[in-house]
């Protein structure tokens, strides 16, 4: 019923404004991971903070914030009048298993709220292998 | 010129009559309501009522305006437009109200694309030109022939069709109309422009700025004819029927558009609609959003451009007194 108005390859984010979690975090995960799966790489420019905030119905400070959040974490350069830019950025060297707890306890936390929402166990270890595929090719 | 403005008047009406044909199917009346919620009892008992009160406003109009004695025809003329707005206003408004408790708050996910390509205007948005130049092609026309203008001619006419306002052959009351128009075309060319940048990608964005400028082409018209009234001898019931007879089949196309199948409707919050008319919502950067009544956009009141705007549409018409003869 809904048609999209681009191509489906072009990189996108998206909220849920009816999920209670804030936008600015939505925004951030939801950009991280197009970073992360590398379908925003070095070089590319992210769209102005006024145009995401009108496509998202959403302030124009929250972008902006979340822009900023991630420009913290390395992933941008926010340069005044060029824009937010992709750069390349390092991988923090930690150990393997350290450091992990707490990711692996909010991973085990979205299991559990899958489950508790009536998905089977099937598709949620579906969704985490064909997850685990995209992120050994990132 | 009565029956003329009588059958202006009666597709005015009609268009109020058929407007809960003409919104989306999740509307009605302004309120959010479920999509098969206009076939329910309480769904067609609005829809009727609403028409029974239009019907009825229109159809006393239009009688009394046929019917009325010379000295009252004037006022009638004037009052009908009035009588059939408030019509439709009241009726409307009475099945909002009666519709509140229906109402359900609509949500979906959005999403934005992450490119930064720029965003470009569709073809037909170049267009909005047309409507600059066919002015100016009816100045041009007119300075060239100056001279076969009257001294003296009519600029307004009573409702049999009789003068009864003059301008003289001086700049402004030869160039006024033009002026005006232009003036209100360069008004809606902004207010297109402002739309498409300004509210969210959507399929009902592009109908929007089409409409936008086909109102223009229209508007263009209509004041090229009313300047060039006077030196052609164009007849008044032909300009007055001239908006007629581009609304038809503009409104057709619309229509048609709108009643393919759409996207689900903007999830704009319940509370931040006064009246379900008013949109102001300080947390959505969208200068225009889709419309309650489901005919086209509405300002959000709470963006600071919607000012500059408002301010634009005051200016132009503050202007109409030193600009028209």
């Amino acid at each position: 019923m809904y048609t999209r108005l681009v191509m489906d390859q072009s990189p996108r984010i998206r909220i849920d404004p009816a999920s209670g979690i804030p936008a600015v975090r939505q925004i951030v995960d939801s950009l991280r991971v197009l970073l992360v799966e590398g379908r925003l790489g070095p070089g590319a420019t992210l769209p102005s903070v006024r145009r995401v905030a009108v496509e998202l119905g959403v302030h124009f400070n929250t972008v902006a914030e979340a822009y900023r959040q991630l420009a913290a974490e390395g992933w941008l350069n926010l340069q005044h009048g060029r824009g937010a830019v992709v750069v390349p950025r390092a991988v923090p060297a930690v150990a393997d298993g350290a450091g992990n707890e707490g990711l692996r306890d909010r991973l085990r936390g979205l299991v559990a709220q899958m489950r508790a929402e009536g998905i089977s166990v099937e598709s949620i270890a579906d969704e985490l292998r064909a997850l685990a595929k995209v992120v050994k090719r990132s | 010129m009565r029956l003329t403005l009588s059958i202006v008047y009666v597709f005015v009406g009609a268009l109020v009559f058929a407007l809960p044909n003409m919104t989306r199917r999740e509307l009605l009346f302004a309120v959010p309501v479920p999509p098969d919620f206009r076939e329910s009892p309480a769904g067609r008992h609005a829809i009727r009522m609403f028409r029974l009160i239009v019907a009825a406003a229109v159809a006393a109009g239009a009688c009394a305006l046929l019917l009325a004695p010379a000295g009252l025809a004037n006022a009638m003329a004037g009052a009908m437009p009035i009588a059939i707005s408030l019509a439709g206003v009241l009726a409307f408004w009475r099945q909002n109200r009666a519709l509140a408790a229906a109402a359900q708050q609509y949500t979906r996910p959005r999403e934005a694309e992450m490119t930064a390509a720029p965003e470009r205007l569709p073809w037909y948005g170049w267009l909005a030109a047309g409507p600059f130049a066919i002015l100016a092609a009816a100045a041009t026309w007119l300075a060239i022939h100056w001279d076969s203008i009257p001294a003296r001619f009519p600029v307004h006419f009573d409702v049999d069709g009789q003068a009864n306002r003059w301008a003289a052959r001086t700049i402004k009351g030869v160039y006024g109309p033009l002026f005006f128009g232009v003036e209100i075309c360069a008004f809606i060319l902004i207010m297109a422009l402002a739309g498409w940048f300004g509210a969210r990608r959507s399929r009902t964005r592009p109908v929007m700025l089409g409409g936008a400028v086909a109102v223009e082409y229209l508007l263009g018209f209509v004041f090229a004819l009313i300047a060039l009234q006077a030196p052609l001898g164009i007849p008044v019931w032909a300009i007055a029927l001239c908006p007629v007879a581009i609304l038809i089949p503009l409104i057709l196309v619309m229509v048609r558009k709108m009643s393919e199948p759409w996207e689900p409707m903007d999830p704009t919050p319940n509370e931040c609609w006064k009246a379900d008319i008013f949109y102001y919502n300080p947390n959505d950067a969208a200068l225009f959003v889709e419309k309650r009544d489901g005919l086209g956009f509405t300002l959000n009141f709470a963006n600071r451009w919607c000012l500059a705007l408002l301010l634009c549409l005051v200016l132009v018409i503050a202007s109409a007194p030193f600009v028209l003869a």
